[in-house]
């Protein structure tokens, strides 16, 4: 007998065994913060579920999810891909110039179409009588770090001409030109609300809505933000800084949700959401249907009717100091059809706000 | 269950091991067979009675052939036997649903039988040992096909040691590396070239290449762990692979994949219809009667039935004459020659393989030469070729016998061979640890021959 048999055999029964008993006893975690996803739990045992198959398959699920040392794993797994492997994406996401993101490719056709559908049907059907619809189409992160960096990227020139062909009762606004890279987050996919004041200023004129200038402060979370591509790469990353803009008249701002039929006021930035699993959510509350904003400093009559994905949870306050009430709708929650019976469609301004990253994956579209 | 899931490492074998190290010697067959059944019952339970009944049978078949092999039922008994068997599998080749591993497990049948029958081995008794012999886990769903002849000893009374169990969990270990860390990367590159709306001809050859490495180490990969847990077991499997892609002809190929079903098929087909001792005409015939059955065994659909005769053609052609002038053949030039010659055959056989019809297949090769209206080179071929390149080299080189060669000679010095002794261990742990990191992040971990 080799002495290195007994040392291999002993070292690898005592990982395998470690590993196994740390397996077993291990308590259940509810919820992985860097996947902001609920983790599987132990699976139900009955004789159906083991008949059919369910059993097993869940338990599969759970001891996936629930494995000691989870994300330390993940973490080592991306190391080697990128450093050993060499990879240049690691599950589609790839870190260029400090900013992690996810690979957004290829264009998909049959996305931009049933996009383009179901925009259609709310023009038929509220927007006839709109003062003026416009669209603006903002650019993902992909859009200044892909290509430059040798990554798979959208043809960002064919989307934007293809959704603009596709809406031509709409007046379409370039935003390409308007941002540059440091106004996104680093590990998130979304915009830097405090980056954004020049866009939203070139949004209003593009649109002819005329405001006074407004000095915005802005404040600092404490909270570092772990964006969502933080806990997808895997790898060790800074966390970024969550600011927002307020001014007195943000502060005197109403903005309204109505999820229950009638509308309940909620905070323009909600500081718990801030805390929770999806910083940005504070944005308006994050994932809303129908929101409202109403601006006491305006009294012009004027009034626009947003449509937009979470770009827009930061942007549209930006835009409040030129309306006297804003809509804000997010048809990913609200089926188009019910949007009749809690806004009143009339000769507003309506502006679409989508990211090309829901354009190309626009299934959510309701 | 797969071999490569955190179910199998942490939880289903850890308690296996445990119960048959305690358990007495005559009743570790026992405990073998139990923790097949569930292991198979894992994977679906609806299909362990079919297995359970082909055990049964399996069993009795072989007791009436031992008993009456010298007489003239004998013959009928075994080809009775061996027609449940064939007409079980090729009921299911056709069938909607797929009995995992059932191609595995009625071979390994009926070749028991058949040695039975020709008195090389006499019928097993104990229904424990002839079912746990061909239940058995570590090869029951995706081979080696292991003959009866092979492990009888073994099933009745076999050592257990220390060098045996290290050198199953190198075999293990190494075996489960070459599986997640390889072929799963390269099988998503596949995957990723399948659901590609950007192919060029350039990509073709890129997925040709990844899906001929993916093979290799998809299912040496799992031959090897099988081979591995055998040994921690105290069995000794035949090895189902010996550095195929090495190969220098066709003919050498095939004596170097799957060995264990080539070999099937040479000592109960081939050589039963009278091998190459017959007149030329009649041994073509064999030829083509072997690689039709292998390709059919591989699924009942035309581009198996293609891939396998597409093998007679070409081996046809190196027994008659290529064969004799490849060997002919000197020099670097020549033996390159004759590598890219066989690579390029490969690839092509395992693109028609892999395709999921005869069409497909026909497209696929097509456009590999030019002929489909497509660029030489697309964005996505270079991203990938470049994303992919250091798996590609390492997969390339990992495919022959360099790294054993390496560790070879190392050995041969003092301080090379102290310096193996202490890295070897750590090297298995640092590789379990990675490939248990793959499996917790990632999704993709098909095994390929479960669908045979």
């Amino acid at each position: 007998m080799k002495k290195k048999s007994v040392v291999v055999t002993s070292v690898m029964a005592a990982v395998l065994f470690g590993c196994s008993v740390l397996a077993w006893t291990k308590e259940t975690d509810a919820f992985s913060d860097s996947e902001r996803r609920e983790l599987a739990k132990y699976p139900k045992f009955s004789v159906e579920s083991m008949m059919d198959g369910s059993f097993m398959e869940d338990f599969e699920s759970y001891t996936l999810d629930q494995f000691p040392f989870r994300d330390l794993f993940r973490k080592l797994k991306a190391r080697i891909v990128f450093d050993v492997w060499g990879q240049k994406d690691n599950n589609d996401i790839y870190i260029a110039d400090g900013y992690a993101s996810k690979m957004e490719y290829p264009l998909s056709k049959p996305m931009l179409d049933h996009a383009a559908n179901r925009f259609e049907y709310l023009y038929e059907t509220y927007l006839l009588d709109a003062e003026d619809i416009y669209f603006a189409i903002v650019p993902d992160k992909n859009y200044f770090l892909a290509e430059q960096n040798g990554y798979l990227s959208l043809d960002y020139e064919e989307l934007i001409s293809y959704m603009n062909e596709k809406t031509d009762y709409m007046t379409p606004i370039d935003l390409t030109g308007q941002l540059k890279l440091e106004d996104y987050y680093y590990t998130d996919t979304h915009w830097r609300q405090e980056n954004l004041t020049d866009l939203a200023d070139y949004l209003l004129e593009a649109m002819g809505a005329e405001s006074a200038e407004q000095e915005y402060q802005k404040i600092e979370s404490e909270i570092p933000f772990y964006g969502v591509y933080y806990g997808q790469a895997a790898l060790p990353m800074e966390p970024d800084t969550l600011n927002y803009l307020t001014n007195e008249m943000l502060e005197d701002c109403k903005v309204f949700t109505f999820e229950t039929g009638k509308p309940v006021e909620i905070p323009m930035y909600d500081m718990e959401k801030a805390k929770g699993k999806d910083p940005y959510e504070m944005f308006l509350s994050g994932t809303r249907p129908i929101l409202t904003i109403e601006n006491p400093h305006v009294d012009n009559g004027e009034e626009l009717i947003v449509f937009r994905d979470s770009f827009g949870s930061s942007l549209v306050p930006l835009l409040a100091k030129a309306y006297e009430k804003i809509t804000i709708l997010d048809i990913r929650y609200v089926n188009s059809s019910m949007l009749g019976q809690f806004v009143e469609f009339g000769d507003q301004d309506v502006l679409f706000l989508y990211s090309t990253m829901l354009l190309n994956s626009s299934l959510a579209l309701k | 269950m797969l071999f490569s899931s955190i179910s199998f490492l942490y939880y289903f074998l850890p308690c296996v091991l445990i119960l048959y190290l305690v358990t007495p010697r005559k009743l570790k067959n026992f405990v073998l067979l139990l923790s097949s059944l569930f292991f198979y019952g894992w994977g679906g339970v609806n299909f362990l009675w079919l297995m359970m009944i082909m055990l049964a049978a399996g069993y009795i078949w072989g007791l009436l052939v031992g008993k009456y092999r010298e007489q003239k039922i004998g013959k009928w008994l075994l080809g009775a036997a061996l027609g449940m068997n064939v007409l079980t599998l090729i009921y299911f080749k056709f069938a909607d649903v797929f009995p995992i591993g059932i191609s595995f497990y009625t071979f390994q049948i009926m070749s028991y039988i058949v040695d039975v029958y020709r008195g090389e081995v006499p019928a097993q008794r104990n229904p424990v040992n002839f079912s746990a012999y061909a239940s058995m886990f570590p090869q029951l769903v995706a081979g080696p096909i292991v003959r009866y002849a092979d492990i009888a000893k073994q099933l009745e009374s076999r050592a257990h040691s220390f060098d045996h169990a290290a050198l199953g969990i190198r075999t293990f270990v190494l075996g489960l590396a070459k599986k997640v860390l390889i072929a799963n990367t390269l099988g998503e590159l596949c995957d990723i070239f399948r659901a590609s709306n950007d192919k060029a001809v350039l990509f073709y050859w890129l997925y040709a290449a990844a899906f001929t490495l993916h093979i290799y180490f998809d299912f040496s990969g799992y031959s090897d762990m099988a081979v591995g847990l055998g040994k921690m077991f105290g069995f000794d499997f035949m090895d189902n692979f010996n550095y195929p892609y090495i190969s220098k002809s066709i003919t050498e190929f095939w004596r170097r994949w799957h060995i264990s079903l080539s070999s099937w098929f040479r000592d109960y087909v081939y050589i039963p219809l009278g091998g190459n001792r017959v007149p030329k005409g009649r041994w073509f015939f064999n030829i083509f009667v072997v690689w039709f059955l292998t390709g059919f065994w591989h699924g009942a659909a035309w581009n198996f039935i293609a891939w396998g005769l597409g093998f007679a053609v070409i081996l046809v052609i190196e027994k008659m004459w290529l064969l004799r002038q490849l060997e002919q053949s000197k020099g670097v030039a020549a033996q390159i020659l004759r590598h890219v010659y066989v690579m390029v055959i490969v690839m092509i056989s395992f693109v028609l393989f892999n395709a999921a019809d005869i069409t497909e297949a026909g497209t696929y090769i097509a456009s590999m030469f030019g002929l489909g209206d497509l660029a030489l080179v697309s964005k996505e071929t270079v991203y990938y070729m470049r994303s992919y390149l250091v798996i590609f080299l390492a997969a390339m080189i990992g495919a022959t016998p360099i790294p054993k060669m390496l560790v070879c000679k190392m050995q041969e010095t003092k301080v090379g061979k102290t310096l193996l002794d202490v890295a070897e261990p750590i090297a298995l742990v640092i590789l379990l640890m990675v490939v248990t990191a793959y499996l917790v992040d990632g999704s993709f971990n098909p095994f390929l021959y479960f669908r045979f």
